[in-house]
């Protein structure tokens, strides 16, 4: 093991070479270029042994990655933002086909207006594509995530395909101290992929993603993917437990932080849960009796776990990195709905909207969140649409944006 | 905790600067984080890199706004409001420039807030010692000194490590070695006050009403892409219309891709040379050839 300076795009690159992957089809996107940029190198220095190929799109890219995993191997890819987006019918298509492999995809929000920093519209654009979803705080998690995901995608009960979600530039570009395990261990936790069940082998051909017409096939197979899904809670579980006993670290579905006596939740999920942990500590310090509850698996979605440590507190604000225009959070959505049929759930669940295009959250803003849910403890009516974090001098900052662009 | 934010220009090592900084603090206990922020990448334009640097897990990410630290490799940025070099500066912060100028003329030219401005002239060391201008491991060296974040050791093998991973020769690495250790033993520690949150000023949350279009909806209308830039001084040849040629046909007119030909109320085409890039494809599209070019000396 050794530990070493490192953004999160070579922690995920680090990821795929430990996990010994076979092949990797590529297409380059900022921010996630240095992900196959480090791989690419480690192959021509022979460091690395597997296949690299450059592909015309996201599209092929991901159709490539599904069918190589179909013929048995282990196949790693990445993308980001409009290339995740442009590859989306065959998100769908590789994981009704039950292929396991590792895509990560280095959140950048998405166009139009084009940015280059992140929010997580394009990664939940694909929540509904039947991909487990683990996201990622630090450049650390981003290495073990990657590891876990071969763990869980190739385990029967699941087989389906797995995306690591970590931020742009705030993890991407970023370097952090990273522990980087041994090989002999990651051998230990994650051995070769055993390709028993139906791989395409020399004279003995298979078909996948069949047509059934009538709908009856159709459901059963569907809702076969849904159970699977499920199964990857407690199978997560498992891994997770076997990666702690070999590597030390512990990652559960969702991560508490000073959650024991918490009075108020700020539910939140990515490398901004790093600032959310500062305010709850600068507000602790003030005698306020604030969590964070960070979503770490979001499909499938651990309802059991996010409802447990969620009842009886008096406050919950769910902040979403994302906008679903006419809807409004994403993830508050999926929160209200788990929690509806337990009496004692919070008389409060505030929808926040923060960090769209990468916009920083300050402390001053997670107090403001704080503040806000106290105002409306005792009242009757609260109100479902969400806040948008936006202050006085962002308006001002707009303003001249659209004062410069001549409107 | 303390926060480091260097500026400089594409191309002459501030990212690699952070790196090393971040590096060396790593390889003495530290906990890190480092990270460059650059929009287009290209050779000369601003560029930014971040260290975090503490004894307690960073609980912080993205851009430092309230440095303890403000590290400029390239003393031109001062001068361009764009680079915001200045922003987030405090009374008691440490602001280090790499000029040939002396710290009271940079505390006076700019008005500068009572912070510490310490200067060196770390191009001409670098370029003395090492041949190039590649201020990376002399600028970080100036700051590890200044931070007392890391001893000579530490930095020498950040050094190494750094510059190895850009692939350069091992030959070039020792010199800037050499320049680096040149640089730490000029500078001096500094006792520095990080920055503390201040919830006094704390700003306002609004709520953000609804605009019709064309305010609510992000499109641009002016020519030049802004009413502050203008793209009249990219141009090379000036286009000129010979009214006594020209027929009123307004090829050149719906031809302009910048928009900056428009009609008088005679049909006759107007030229509007303050955004006009000097693209001259009205000059090519005019087939009664009433539209000659002149070298373009200064624009204004």
């Amino acid at each position: 093991m050794v530990r070493e300076m490192l953004t999160g795009n070579a922690s995920a690159a680090w990821g795929a070479r430990l996990a010994d992957v076979d092949y990797v089809p590529s297409f380059p996107i900022t921010p996630q270029t240095e992900i196959i940029e480090n791989i690419s190198s480690w192959i021509r220095d022979r460091e690395m042994n597997a296949k690299f190929v450059t592909m015309d799109s996201e599209h092929s890219m991901i159709t490539a990655a599904g069918t190589a995993a179909a013929t048995g191997a282990r196949v790693f890819t990445a993308t980001s933002s409009q290339g995740l987006l442009y590859g989306m019918e065959m998100l769908y298509t590789i994981s009704g086909w039950r292929v396991p492999l590792v895509l990560v995809n280095v959140a950048r929000a998405i166009s139009s207006p084009i940015t280059l920093e992140p929010d997580h519209n394009d990664i939940l654009a694909a929540r509904d594509s039947g991909w487990i979803q683990i996201h990622v705080e630090n450049c650390q998690e981003a290495l073990d995530a990657v590891l876990m995901g071969y763990k869980i995608s190739e385990d029967e009960r699941v087989f389906l395909p797995v995306i690591v979600n970590l931020d742009g530039f705030y993890l991407s570009f970023t370097r952090e101290p990273v522990e980087i395990p041994d090989q002999k261990d990651v051998k230990k936790f994650l051995p070769p992929f055993n390709r028993e069940n139906g791989y395409f082998r020399a004279s003995k051909p298979v078909s996948r993603g069949a047509a059934l017409l009538g709908g009856t096939g159709y459901s059963f197979f569907k809702y076969q993917m849904h159970l699977s899904a499920c199964n990857a809670i407690s199978v997560y579980k498992g891994v997770a437990k076997e990666f702690k006993a070999i590597f030390g670290r512990e990652y559960d579905t969702v991560e508490r932080y000073e959650m024991d006596d918490a009075e108020y939740v700020i539910v939140m999920s990515n490398s901004f849960a790093t600032k959310g942990k500062a305010a709850v500590h600068i507000m602790r310090e003030k005698g306020h009796k604030v969590g964070l509850l960070k979503l770490r698996l979001i499909r499938p979605f651990p309802a059991d776990d996010i409802i447990n440590e969620l009842l009886n507190r008096k406050g919950v604000a769910i902040i979403d990195q994302n906008i679903a225009p006419g809807s409004g959070g994403i993830l508050y959505n999926e929160v209200c709905g788990c929690l509806y049929h337990s009496k004692e759930r919070p008389n409060i669940l505030l929808s926040v909207i923060g960090g769209l295009g990468g916009k920083d959250i300050s402390q001053a803003e997670f107090e403001h969140i704080i503040d806000t849910i106290k105002k409306y403890h005792n009242k009757k009516k609260v109100p479902i649409k969400p806040i948008l974090l936006f202050t006085e001098e962002d308006m001002k900052v707009t303003n001249n944006i659209i004062d410069i662009a001549g409107i | 905790m303390i926060r480091v934010r260097f500026h400089g220009r594409g191309g002459q090592g501030i990212k690699t600067a952070s790196r090393i900084l971040g590096t060396a603090a790593f390889l003495e206990g530290y906990y890190v984080q480092d990270a460059p922020l650059y929009g287009a990448e290209r050779r000369g334009a601003p560029i930014t890199a971040f260290d975090r640097i503490s004894k307690e897990p960073v609980l912080e990410r993205g851009i430092i706004t309230n440095p303890d630290i403000i590290a400029i490799g390239d003393e031109t940025l001062l001068n361009d409001a764009a680079a915001n070099v200045f922003q987030g500066i405090r009374k008691g912060g440490i602001f280090f420039v790499n000029t040939h100028y002396e710290a009271s003329h940079i505390l006076e030219r700019y008005c500068l807030p009572e912070c510490k401005v310490i200067v060196h002239d770390v191009t001409d060391i670098t370029i003395n010692t090492v041949g190039k201008a590649s201020v990376s491991a002399t600028l970080a060296a100036c700051i590890c000194r200044i931070t007392g974040t890391a001893g000579k050791e530490a930095l020498i093998n950040a050094i190494k490590k750094e510059l190895k991973s850009i692939e350069l020769k091992d030959e070039t690495i020792d010199k800037n070695i050499e320049a680096a250790i040149l640089c730490y033993d000029k500078m001096s520690e500094v006792p520095i006050e990080t920055y503390r949150f201040n919830p006094v000023s704390g700003p306002k949350i609004i709520a953000v009403k609804h605009y019709l279009p064309p305010k609510g909806v992000a499109v641009i209308y002016a020519k030049g892409n802004t009413k502050k830039r203008k793209t009249g001084n990219w141009r090379l040849f000036k286009p000129c219309i010979n009214y006594e040629r020209c027929v009123r046909c307004g090829i050149c007119f719906v031809s302009c891709p910048d928009g900056c030909i428009s009609l008088d109320t005679d049909n006759y085409p107007v030229i509007e040379y303050a955004n006009c890039k000097g693209c001259l494809i009205c000059y090519e599209e005019c087939s009664a050839k009433a539209i000659e070019t002149k070298r373009e000396v200064r624009t204004w």
